[in-house]
């Protein structure tokens, strides 16, 4: 693609998000919600063949069915409200259709079945940006709404979507399905505690989108989207191995890794609400995500299965340098101990 | 009939919605835009908005379709499909009709249509009337507060414009 055109449109999905995040009008919201859609399509399909069209034509016509839903939210609740700040949606029905709206958007379950597909589909970096900075724009403006978003309706979804993520990833080789796997599993425990108490949203969705960049970065560098790949990275470069497993650990959650942060404090603030079966639930599904990503680092770091001779040489082209690496790794795995400064989050 | 005539247009405009999200080819998809397009018309100039309805004849029909109309007859195949040579087509068409009969059937029985939420007719736009400089309508002041005001909302809109034509020319372009 020309290198004009490239930066123009990803300049404009940058401006799309920025657009949402920033807007207090509800039609300038659904603006930037489309001009994001519009301008990420390209940068899905940057390579041309059919599986990457396949993929922006389902990406795309999730999405649009996700917009129409919102602006009819928008409507609905100017119809009531008669104005068009964003406030909390003080009308039911319009909180309902605008929830659903935006968990098509991020990929909550029922609506997670385009999340698989579509990573598979597409590139690594075009991957990166999907399940990174597309959820930025639905999760703030969830968090703008969240003093009236259903309680049911969002939970249901929100334990729905940590299962799903945590089953559907059990029987995946391919390493972009388990981080849409992942991706899914997260935005769940993201929105479970969106109503108690919308900063820890906000701190997981900081965390996750570290972890994430350090994993795809992990696997961009090592040019592996398949876990046989993956496995033979000993031979390339013996470093990242050990990388792959922390970064790994880190984002099923065990501790002392930063990726334990969101998921106790994320507990925590459940069980000071009186609900003790709820997280109980959630820590014992995100057990199922622990273990592919367990065995992810089994076949990776821990273990070099017997092969021929052939095997053990991995074709490589110039090793791509990537800068922002190592900060990231010290990010993703480091920051346990600096929990108690979240009190300064109030 | 008069005091249902925004009642008729808007069934002829839902009507001729689902005659092309049947999707039939390109080119009698273009011609029930043009039904709905002057219907659609004829409904914001029944609440007073002469101003913008005479914007959607000229600028939507008479510049974007006619535009759409050359694109798609240089581009068109053999036999086009029409809403009957498909069972697929048919079929659709002929539900998005039915819907629109049971609703136009609610409708005229009860006075205010509740499915998910109340809704009793709209009202018109304003027209102000104060003693000095004469009469103006709320409607075409509100095209002028989209330049003055909205600005913002101007440029963010001719951006999105510019990049969706970037954008459909990188997507057609290949490889």
């Amino acid at each position: 693609m020309n290198p004009l055109i490239f930066t123009t449109i990803l300049m404009t999905v940058l401006l799309g998000t920025m657009i949402v995040m920033m807007s207090s009008h509800w039609l300038m919201i659904w603006i930037g919600f489309e001009m994001n859609l519009l301008a990420i399509i390209p940068i899905l399909m940057k390579k041309y063949n059919p599986r990457t069209m396949e993929a922006s034509t389902k990406y795309f016509l999730t999405q649009a069915t996700a917009s129409m839903l919102l602006m009819m939210a928008i409507i609905i609740n100017l119809m009531h409200s008669g104005q068009w700040t964003i406030t909390k949606v003080f009308n039911p029905t319009a909180s309902i259709i605008m929830t659903s709206a935006l968990a098509m958007k991020l990929g909550l379950t029922p609506f997670h079945f385009w999340v698989p597909e579509v990573t598979q589909g597409i590139s690594l970096t075009s991957g990166l940006i999907l399940l990174t900075w597309q959820k930025l724009a639905p999760m703030s403006i969830l968090y703008q709404i969240s003093p009236s978003i259903n309680l049911n309706i969002l939970l249901t979804m929100a334990v729905l979507s940590i299962l799903v993520g945590g089953w559907g990833g059990l029987n995946q080789t391919q390493l972009r399905k388990i981080m849409a796997y992942s991706s899914i599993a997260h935005m769940g425990w993201m929105t479970a505690v969106l109503v108690y108490n919308p900063t820890l949203t906000m701190l997981n969705m900081l965390i996750y989108i570290m972890m994430t960049l350090t994993m795809f970065m992990l696997f961009i560098h090592s040019s592996s989207t398949t876990t046989l790949s993956l496995s033979h990275t000993w031979n390339k470069t013996p470093l990242t191995t050990t990388l792959i497993l922390i970064t790994l650990l880190s984002m099923g959650g065990l501790p002392p890794l930063s990726g334990f942060m969101p998921k106790w404090m994320i507990i925590q603030e459940l069980t000071k609400n009186n609900s003790i079966i709820l997280p109980t639930l959630m820590a014992i599904m995100a057990l199922l995500n622990l273990y592919f990503y367990m065995r992810l680092t089994y076949s990776t770091s821990l273990t070099m299965f017997p092969s021929t001779n052939n095997m053990k040489m991995k074709w490589q082209f110039e090793t791509k340098r990537i800068t922002l690496l190592p900060p990231l790794i010290v990010m993703s795995s480091l920051l346990l101990p600096l929990t108690p400064m979240l009190s300064i989050l109030d | 009939m008069m005091t249902y005539i925004v009642f008729i247009l808007s069934v002829i405009f839902v009507v001729s919605f689902v005659g092309f999200s049947s999707k039939p080819s390109p080119i009698y998809g273009g011609l029930v835009l043009i039904v709905s397009g002057g219907v659609g018309c004829g409904i914001i100039m029944n609440f007073g908005g002469s101003f913008l309805g005479l914007m959607v004849f000229l600028i939507y029909l008479g510049g974007m379709l006619v535009v759409f109309g050359y694109t798609t007859a240089m581009a068109t195949e053999q036999y086009p499909e029409v809403w009957v040579s498909n069972t697929t087509v048919m079929g659709v068409f002929l539900l998005g009709l039915l819907m629109e009969v049971m609703l136009v059937l609610y409708v005229l029985k009860s006075e205010e249509v509740g499915v998910v939420f109340k809704f009793s007719g709209v009202g018109d736009w304003a027209i102000y009337d104060t003693g000095d400089s004469g009469v103006f309508s709320e409607e075409i002041m509100g095209v002028a507060a989209l330049y003055s005001y909205g600005v913002w909302v101007v440029i963010v809109t001719g951006w999105s414009l510019l990049v969706g034509v970037l954008v459909i020319l990188e997507v057609t372009r290949g490889d």
